[in-house]
């Protein structure tokens, strides 16, 4: 049996149609997986994990990573909850600033900013749920003064943005970005 | 009734009265087969030159729009679409979480023209509530470029406001008298022209609360 010409384009254009469509769809969905360098891996190139690194000023031709306000300073930290929770402490004199956690996807998984902190100084701990059940069995004693994030992602980044009203106020601000600690506590 | 006797012709012995779709046909495999690989290189070709052309675009799909302004609440959460997440991953951008603030883009005037870095542009209007916001001229794919004062941003902290709070700002490549947003010198051809809106510390990130929402309007002063 064979179909008549009209039939057999129709068909042919169809087919062509839904593969391209299933084909546009599969890209799409793949992309994530097989972009040779995400944000987490961006981050990595200015210091060691674990520790806030300072990012260059955001200036024109020199941007260190794609989207940064120029009017912030950044600071950004490397994180693996494999190792233990992560403890984040800041304490920076600017009238605001930001942090934003986001998993080696880039997608956020918590964000703050001086004023939902709560007081002057930042003091979070993020774990994954297997640590937050340990901690739950015998709680530290300043669990009150903690924000406490659980997460089911193993690594990511946290970064910080730093708003900086003049440039005289560039050099302190970058003290209390290099002295915001992130680090591992020991389980 | 029976229909009347037709002499039967030798000339046209070999054809039939059977419709086209139930005579026999002798197969055509090189046919087919030159129709099915057609089929799958056109239908593969199409699809990635489409998620390509949505991927260049840069411009996640699930917009909220006010005048001219864009923000992607959305984009760099779990809600995002899969665009937005794609875009966002290839370009290895990190978007403001909602917990910090929300950025807005504009690439049109109020009145719809496109944006074009060699003509200067008024910005004028009330924002919504924040603690801060930042007011930044980049190119279309976001990057800033040399201005002549050294600076490529506005920040809501040094803006001289009308006793209403509402705020009149040029955007020009040459220094303006008041509040002043340079603009790239030497803006390469068909660079682009993105303002990007950063409100930290506002209510509307938090809730959806854009409607009712004031963005300031972008008018064209004056063009080459």
């Amino acid at each position: 049996m064979t179909l008549s010409a009209r039939a057999s384009w129709t068909i042919g254009i169809l087919a062509t149609l839904m593969l391209a469509g299933i084909v546009h769809i599969l890209v799409i969905l793949t992309i994530p997986q097989n972009v040779t360098h995400t944000a987490y891996s961006d981050v990595a190139a200015f210091g060691p994990d674990r520790v806030f690194n300072l990012l260059p000023d955001v200036e024109p031709g020199s941007e260190a990573l794609p989207a940064l306000d120029p009017a912030m300073q950044h600071a950004v930290c490397r994180f693996q909850l494999a190792d233990g929770p992560v403890q984040f402490t800041a304490s920076i004199p600017v009238p605001f600033w930001s942090m934003g956690l986001f998993d080696s996807a880039g997608q956020a998984i918590y964000s703050l900013n001086n004023r939902t902190a709560g007081s002057e100084t930042l003091s979070m701990l993020l774990l994954s749920p297997e640590q937050l059940s340990i901690l739950r069995q015998n709680p530290p004693e300043n669990l009150e003064d903690l924000i406490v994030i659980e997460t089911d992602r193993t690594e990511g980044f946290a970064l910080l943005r730093a708003f900086v009203p003049h440039e005289i106020y560039a050099p302190e601000t970058e003290t209390a970005l290099l002295a915001a600690s992130c680090r591992t506590l020991a389980s | 009734m029976t229909a009347p006797w037709q002499p039967v012709s030798e000339t046209d012995y070999h054809t039939t009265d059977l419709p086209r779709i139930l005579q026999p046909q002798r197969p055509a495999p090189l046919r087919s087969l030159f129709a099915i690989v057609l089929v799958l290189i056109c239908g593969s070709l199409l699809g990635v030159a489409s998620a390509y052309l949505v991927m260049e675009r840069e411009r996640p799909l699930a917009a909220v729009r006010m005048g001219p302004w864009e923000a992607y609440p959305t984009a760099g959460t779990a809600d995002a679409d899969p665009y937005s997440i794609a875009i966002y991953t290839r370009g290895a951008v990190i978007p403001l979480a909602s917990g910090e603030g929300l950025a807005l883009f504009a690439r049109t005037e109020t009145d719809g023209r496109r944006l074009d870095p060699a003509c200067s542009y008024r910005i004028r209007g009330q924002t919504p509530t924040a603690r801060l916001w930042t007011l930044t001229a980049t190119d279309e794919h976001g990057d800033l470029m040399e201005t002549m004062a050294g600076r490529t941003h506005l920040t809501s902290r040094q803006l001289l406001r009308a006793p209403d709070g509402r705020f009149d700002i040029i955007a020009a490549a040459d220094a303006q008298p008041g509040n002043w947003l340079p603009l790239a010198v030497s803006p390469r051809e068909g660079s682009g022209l993105i303002f990007t809106l950063r409100l930290y510390d506002a209510p509307v990130t938090t809730g959806a609360a854009f409607d009712g929402a004031t963005m300031p309007d972008i008018e064209r002063v004056t063009c080459p």
